[in-house]
Parts: C-alpha cells; structure tokens; sequence
C-alpha cells in the first residue's frame, strides 16, 4: 500500500533493511514517486556510513587499566558487601545470645522455687502419719496415762528440793 | 571463551564464572563506554558510569531471561546507569544553573535539535578534537543514543526503542533527527 505522507522517520530503517515486509514495501512505492523522499533517503545513508567512519575517532580509554580498575571496583564492592553481611551476623549472633540469656534468668528466678519431689513425697507419708494418730485419740491417751504412773511409781527416786541440797551443803 | 555467544556467556557469568565475565567485558567495553559517552558527554563519567554497568552485570546476569537480546538488555543497565548518574549529580545544578540545560523529563520523548549544548555537551566539546563528538553536543542525549546505536551496533528501531524505554515510532525520530542534524553538522564543518 503506497503512503500518502512522507515517511521520513522509516527512512533509515529502510535503507538498513531493518523495516517488515509490508512496511518496506509501502515504503519502496512512496519513494518511487517521490523524489524528496529518495533524495533524503539517499543523504541519510550516507551520513549513516560517515557516522560509521568517524565513530572510531571518539574518545577511548586505555583498555587495560580501564579492566583493573573495573576488577579493583569488583572485588572492593565485594569485600564490602562480605564484610557488612558477617557485621549483620556477628550483630544476630549476639542479640540472639542475649535473648537466650534473659530467658534463662527469667526461668531460673527464686520467687517460684519448687521443693523437690522427694521432700513433697516424705511431707504426705508424715501427714498421713499424723491423721492415723489422731484416729487412734483414745489408745495415745491411755499411753499419756501410763507414762504419768510410771512417774508416780518412782517418786521416791526423785532428787531432792533445791534448797534443801544448798542448806546440807552448808 | 571468545566464540561463545553472548547469553551463554551471561548465564556463565550467572554462575560466578571470572573468566566468563572477563570475555563480556572485553567484548563490550568499548560499546558500554561509547554508549555512557554519548549520553553523559564526558569521559571520566563514562570510564564509571560504564564500569558500575559491568558490576551491574556481574551482579544480576541471573536476572537476565533471555527474553529480549543480551547486547539491548546489557545496553538498558548503561543506560539507567547513565540517567542514575545524572540525578544523583542534578543537586549541583540548583546551586551552580548551567547554560542549556536539558529541561525535566528529557529521558523521554522527542527533543529538537539543542543550538545550546547542555552541560554534558559543553564537556563533550572541551574534551575531544573529534568532528563527531563536536557534533555531537548539538544533538540531545537521545538523539546521540538512538544513532550510536545504530551505527555502532545496527540496532533495529524497535530495540533502540525497548533501550530508551520509548516507543518504536519515537527512536526512529531521534535516529532522523540525529541523522538529519549530524549531516548538516559534518557538511559545515569540511
């Protein structure tokens, strides 16, 4: 299809041959009736080809330095990155150490200290022991009874009165 | 290592591999620097800006999916390199205002040709003898771009477009504007 306005902007796609098929095409037919356009075309290609020749007069530096200068930036960027990650780590390390550290103090504290279970296991048997002696009242009563006469029994046995041990000592 | 293709390369140098890395350099050094030149216009910029691409690469050829070709991909990463550099140099502007300077949002769109050059540009023609590069700070930074691409590379319109992030219809206007400004340029100066 031939184009009715000049497709300036597609001339130098065209004339590198980078367009598609169908824009190439419609491109070709508008140049074959338009002779501004091919004049156009034709100067656009060669200041492209005077551009290609003088490219190589920019500005270059030494390539040599320039890859270790490229390879001590690396290397640089790398050393620092290593050294902020063990930093970050180091730093995790010890607030996870810390932590730790809390929670056992936290654990360990001896407001709530608890006996332990041996002592917990004597303290019932002796409570059980109490409540049987309670039970058995009247026997421990008459055991009280006869521990007094045993004392009775041996009243004559007794020491004398302290101050007629001082009044035989003078 | 020299005949390998470019994204076997890159996938290599995915995997940490120095001397894969070393080959991409080597390769596209002077079309990194070239490209980092024609935006920024001085050559101490673009030996850095070039060389911060290159560590881009190294660092995140794994992210490269093979979607587009590697030299458009690669070229991307100068070029965001380049327009990082610029902003984190614009500062200075606001205290110390420079002739010509590019308006806002000059990283896209259709630019006319500058008769002003822009700072970049000033710096391009203190620095070089070169006919090219005294014609060059005339053109915007992407007119220079769309036709170092071309010529240098034979980058298609559309590849140029996906490097600007613009669309295909405007790269071939920066390329035939470029063409066209830098032919009258070269003419006068002979």
């Amino acid at each position: 299809m031939k184009m009715d306005v000049h497709p300036q902007p597609a001339l130098v796609p065209y004339v590198r041959g980078q367009l598609g098929a169908d824009e190439s095409e419609a491109v070709r037919l508008h140049l074959e009736g338009c002779a501004a356009c091919r004049a156009e075309a034709a100067s656009l290609l060669a200041t492209w080809e005077e551009v290609s020749v003088r490219i190589e007069e920019l500005p270059q530096p030494e390539w040599i330095a320039y890859r270790s200068e490229l390879r001590r930036k690396l290397d640089a960027r790398h050393f620092s990155r290593r050294r902020r990650w063990v930093f970050g780590l180091a730093s995790l390390t010890a607030a996870g150490a810390a932590a730790v550290a809390a929670l056992l103090l936290a654990v360990r504290s001896p407001t709530h200290a608890l006996p332990p279970v041996e002592e917990l296991a004597l303290e019932q048997q002796l409570g059980s022991n109490d409540l049987g002696l309670l039970r058995d009242y009247p026997v421990v009563e008459r055991l009280d009874l006869l521990e007094n006469y045993d004392v009775i029994e041996h009243l004559n046995e007794l020491s004398p009165a302290p101050s007629e041990q001082h009044g035989s000592r003078s | 290592m020299a005949e390998l293709p470019d994204e076997e390369l890159c996938s290599r140098v995915a995997a940490r591999d120095n001397s894969a890395f070393e080959a991409l350099v080597e390769r596209y050094q002077l079309r990194a620097y070239r490209l980092a030149y024609s935006v920024l216009g001085s050559e101490a910029d673009a030996r850095d800006v070039s060389q911060d691409a290159f560590i881009k690469l190294f660092e995140s050829a794994g992210k490269f999916g093979g979607r587009s070709q590697f030299s458009t991909w690669f070229y991307r990463i100068v070029v965001n390199s380049c327009i990082d550099h610029k902003r984190r140099h614009r500062w200075w502007s606001k205290f110390v205002p420079l002739r010509g300077s590019l308006p806002e949002g000059e990283e896209s769109g259709v630019e006319p040709v500058s008769s002003e050059p822009g700072p970049e540009a000033e710096a391009m023609l203190r620095e070089t003898s070169s006919k090219l590069a005294a014609a060059f700070v005339h053109l915007s930074p992407n007119q220079r771009t769309a036709v170092l691409l071309q010529v240098q590379d034979g980058l298609s319109s559309r590849e140029i477009a996906e490097v600007l992030s613009c669309s295909e219809s405007t790269a071939r206007v920066h390329i035939h504007r470029g063409l066209a400004a830098l032919k009258k340029l070269l003419k006068r100066d002979q």
